[in-house]
């Protein structure tokens, strides 16, 4: 149940933080940090509001996803495209290395890897490439079933 | 070879390097599940193909003022001071430092100057974001801005508009500081 709050707070993080960026032409700097100051004042304010795990975490996910939304329309304007990057980028924050933990700049660089990834569908369908690879797969699992 | 080439593609396989680093790490730590091991490789895959293809970059190089980056101290020295000095915490701290910054352009709407601003202070609140484990004094801050600083000054027309651009440049930074602080101390 935390983890899929986590996932939601992630998209709505990044597709909100584009939003106030590209289309209230806010600037990526004031849309990042003006929502992330909000949320983290909420929890700040209110830490037993909701349990100790989401006090913690929901500001880190939330500014780490908001650095999603920075991204230039010249690079990506589709906003489930956004969103995808912000769950990827919940997946990479939930499992990234103890090693980094504490490490300023690390929630940028999962959310940088995060947004290149998504940044790779495009370029797959427009290559032909990925059609490919699923027209493959489907003809692939079709010959099974017909010669079963 | 062009210099500039050199520098350019240099600093790109060093960002490259940093991020499989981070991949790596996480491969390392989490060989015992299936799931994380084929997202790891997913992305990597994904990350290759948007270094090799995506138009991430300016055709013409060009460097950022240093008169510009010599805010990235500034910024990180008062994150790291919310942060770690007022405990408030370290989203409250990069969001206080960069809503601050992005209201500097408002002082004078006319100054190209201003207007460049707020992305050096908002990468140096990325390193003042550190804990005190890894950043443990203000010295470590410095030492990391001024890596940081001059990764930004190389990176101008390097990953432009890309979302985590200035958080990868402060992580980058706060690596090398970390293991040079390491090896000396």
């Amino acid at each position: 149940m935390y983890i899929l709050i986590l996932f939601i707070v992630s998209f709505i993080a990044a597709t909100g933080t584009f939003y106030l960026n590209e289309h209230l032409k806010q600037g990526p700097i004031r849309s990042s940090a003006v929502l992330s100051l909000i949320v983290a004042t909420f929890f700040f304010l209110f830490p037993q509001l909701l349990s100790p795990y989401l006090t913690t975490n929901i500001p880190l996910v939330f500014i780490g996803s908001s650095f999603i939304g920075m991204v230039s329309t010249r690079l990506i304007s589709n906003y489930f495209l956004i969103g995808a990057a912000g769950l990827i980028f919940c997946i990479v924050y939930l499992n990234t290395s103890s090693f980094f933990h504490g490490y300023g700049g690390a929630l940028g660089t999962s959310a940088a890897i995060s947004l290149l990834a998504v940044l790779s569908l495009p370029i797959l369908k427009a290559s032909g490439k990925f059609t490919n690879g699923f027209h493959l797969l489907r003809k692939m699992v079709f010959n099974r079933k017909l010669r079963k | 070879m062009n210099w500039k080439k050199t520098i350019r593609i240099s600093f790109v396989l060093f960002l490259l390097t940093i991020q499989s680093l981070f991949l790596i790490a996480i491969l390392l730590e989490h060989q015992q599940t299936a799931f994380i091991p084929i997202f790891i490789i997913f992305i990597s895959i994904a990350l290759t193909i948007s270094y090799l293809k995506a138009p991430l970059h300016h055709e013409e190089h060009t460097y950022e003022h240093i008169f510009v980056a010599l805010w990235i101290p500034i910024g990180a020295l008062c994150s790291y001071y919310i942060n770690n000095i007022l405990q408030l915490g370290p989203v409250m701290a990069a969001g206080i430092v960069g809503t601050t910054a992005s209201f500097l352009p408002s002082l004078n709407k006319r100054s190209h100057y201003l207007k460049q601003l707020p992305p050096a202070f908002y990468c140096g609140a990325f390193i003042g974001m550190s804990s005190t484990k890894v950043a443990s004094s203000m010295l470590f801050v410095l030492a990391a801005s001024i890596f940081t600083g001059m990764l930004m000054i190389l990176s101008k027309s390097l990953f432009s508009g890309l979302g985590g651009k200035l958080g990868v440049l402060a992580f980058a930074g706060v690596t090398i500081t970390s293991l040079i602080f390491f090896l000396i101390f």
